[in-house]
């Protein structure tokens, strides 16, 4: 069965397995890497399943690669999909780029050109897994360091006609948009008031790392004070939407983690008092 | 230019250094950076990712051959043989084999083999979860089905054979309070090794065996019948088999 996700909660990653498993933990909800449990039968899923008796679930995935022109994986989506049966998550997530192309596979985040062109391809494919999962598919805005000659619009004006186009729903990552804003000089504000709310499913946070010449998405450090600060103002518009803390660099003990997805929790009472 | 052929030229640069300049001029230029430098950025990550991924898979080569040259032959290694699915569990199976053919490792081919190892260790890890072995069955297997009788190996078994110590080379470079812990100055390199690699349930062993027990589990292995078994083996077989039951090397039997 399923159980409700709300509040805020923690990407569960494998230094903290055994201590989830191990003592009841108070965490509102987990969210997995889908991309790390895929081996039918393996001790990695053995360990979720496990969890999943506890604990609600979120599934976060990278290996999708919706921007993509390659033909859908259908193996990776037909694995997805029968772990997504089996394990019944909230929902599933994955994100509004391409990882794959020519057969080969990056394994990285790359974003697309926004264009007409890319709208119709990248919202056939969404349509093209909700199809095969029979669920909606949340999908997730990326970091980006580059901006392509060809883009003819905002990434706001994309995601928006991306997941009009797919009817699909939205992860919106805060720290991305800060990184992003900051990489390509546009006011974050602007692309939250852009997004429409009813579509908001969940929000995730996580720390950058300021490289002098650009901010870089490393998910390595705390969350800075400017994105808790967009965060209170996407709270305010979006409501009491999930969110979650994202550590995949340099991942501290599990009270670390805790404590900042406390800190979220507390953004969101003190924005919606 | 349509989406197939900006992925194409993208795809092309994260992979190789010298087709930047193509991908770059798909790029703006702005703020600190130039289109370039914003293409490099990626082939950084990219590189990145998959250099952490080795280095969790491989982390015994990593100390062997020191940070800073196994991020290089990583680099290299992606570049030659760049992932082709989206199971990164998958990805790595040729690093050993890289590490072999590589020109500043000839005189050190045993580093080879402790990759070979630790891919390995990889794949027992991975391997699918089986229902502990019920022997129980096996006294009302009659004659006539002892001729056909096979015995199996847990999925996750790897059996290994090295001209070098590669066991005592994984062991010496494990945490200091780990029981087995030999130092490295004391062990004899040239020493032919063979291994056992298994999953039993969430823990990976790994052990030395001796020349007849790996002949037994490699015959085991190669789905030889219990009488070719007995004809080989003739006095010994009765306690290999003992041993090889007890210590869950043997998950099942099945008779063809
Ligand atoms: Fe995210």
């Amino acid at each position: 069965m399923s159980h409700p996700v709300k509040g805020c909660g923690i990407g569960l990653r494998f230094q903290h397995i055994d201590t989830i498993v191990d003592s009841n933990q108070p965490i509102p909800w987990l969210e997995i890497l889908t991309d790390n449990y895929l081996l039918p039968g393996s001790v990695q899923q053995d360990y979720l399943f496990e969890i999943a008796e506890h604990y609600p679930l979120t599934f976060h995935g990278v290996g999708m690669s919706l921007g993509s022109t390659d033909p859908l994986d259908t193996e990776y989506v037909s694995r997805v999909k029968a772990l997504v049966e089996r394990v019944n998550p909230a929902w599933v997530s994955d994100h509004l780029c391409w990882t794959s192309a020519h057969g080969v596979v990056t394994h990285d985040l790359i974003p697309l050109p926004y264009t007409e062109e890319t709208i119709r391809h990248v919202s056939q494919r969404i349509s093209q897994v909700q199809d095969s999962l029979e669920r909606r598919l949340v999908i997730e805005n990326v970091s980006s360091y580059l901006q392509y000659q060809q883009s003819a619009m905002s990434e706001w004006d994309f995601l928006c006609a991306v997941v009009e186009a797919a009817d699909c729903d939205i992860l919106l990552d805060v720290n991305n948009i800060y990184v992003s804003a900051c990489n390509h000089d546009f006011d974050p504000l602007a692309y939250l008031n852009a997004i429409p709310v009813q579509r908001v499913r969940e929000i995730h946070l996580a720390g950058y790392e300021d490289r002098g010449t650009h901010l870089l998405d490393t998910h390595g450090y705390p969350v800075s004070d400017a994105v808790w600060a967009l965060y209170a103002q996407a709270i305010q518009r979006f409501g009491a939407v999930p969110t979650l803390i994202e550590w995949d660099n340099n991942v501290p003990e599990l009270p670390v983690l805790l404590a900042e997805a406390a800190k979220a929790a507390e953004v969101q009472a003190r924005v919606l008092a | 230019m349509s989406l197939p052929e900006l992925q194409h030229h993208f795809i092309t640069a994260i992979f190789n250094r010298d087709q930047r300049d193509a991908a770059a001029l798909l790029v703006k230029s702005h703020g600190k950076l130039d289109a370039a430098q914003r293409v490099g950025i990626y082939r950084n990550s990219v590189h990145g990712i998959l250099w952490q991924y080795l280095e969790s898979l491989y982390p015994v080569c990593q100390q062997l051959l020191g940070a800073e040259f196994f991020e290089a032959a990583s680099d290299c290694y992606v570049d030659q043989q760049p992932p082709t699915r989206p199971f990164l569990a998958e990805y790595g199976a040729g690093f050993a084999d890289f590490l072999a053919a590589h020109p500043a490792l000839q005189q050190m081919l045993w580093i080879a083999d402790v990759a070979r190892l630790e891919w390995a260790r990889h794949q027992a890890w991975n391997a699918v979860n089986q229902a502990a072995a019920d022997f129980s069955q096996l006294a009302n297997v009659d004659a006539a089905q002892q001729a056909r009788l096979v015995l199996v190996l847990p999925a996750s078994a790897q059996l290994l054979t090295s001209a070098y110590a590669i066991h005592q080379v994984w062991l010496a470079h494990q945490p200091e309070d780990s029981p087995e812990k030999v130092a490295l100055e004391q062990l004899e390199l040239h020493q032919t090794q063979r291994v056992l690699v298994w999953r039993a349930g969430r823990r990976l062993h790994q052990v030395l065996l001796d020349e007849a027990t790996w002949a037994f589990l490699t015959a085991i292995q190669q789905a030889n019948r219990l009488p070719d078994l007995a004809e080989r083996f003739q006095a010994q077989l009765p306690a290999l088999l003992m041993t090889a039951v007890q210590r869950g090397w043997i998950l099942s039997f099945t008779v063809l």
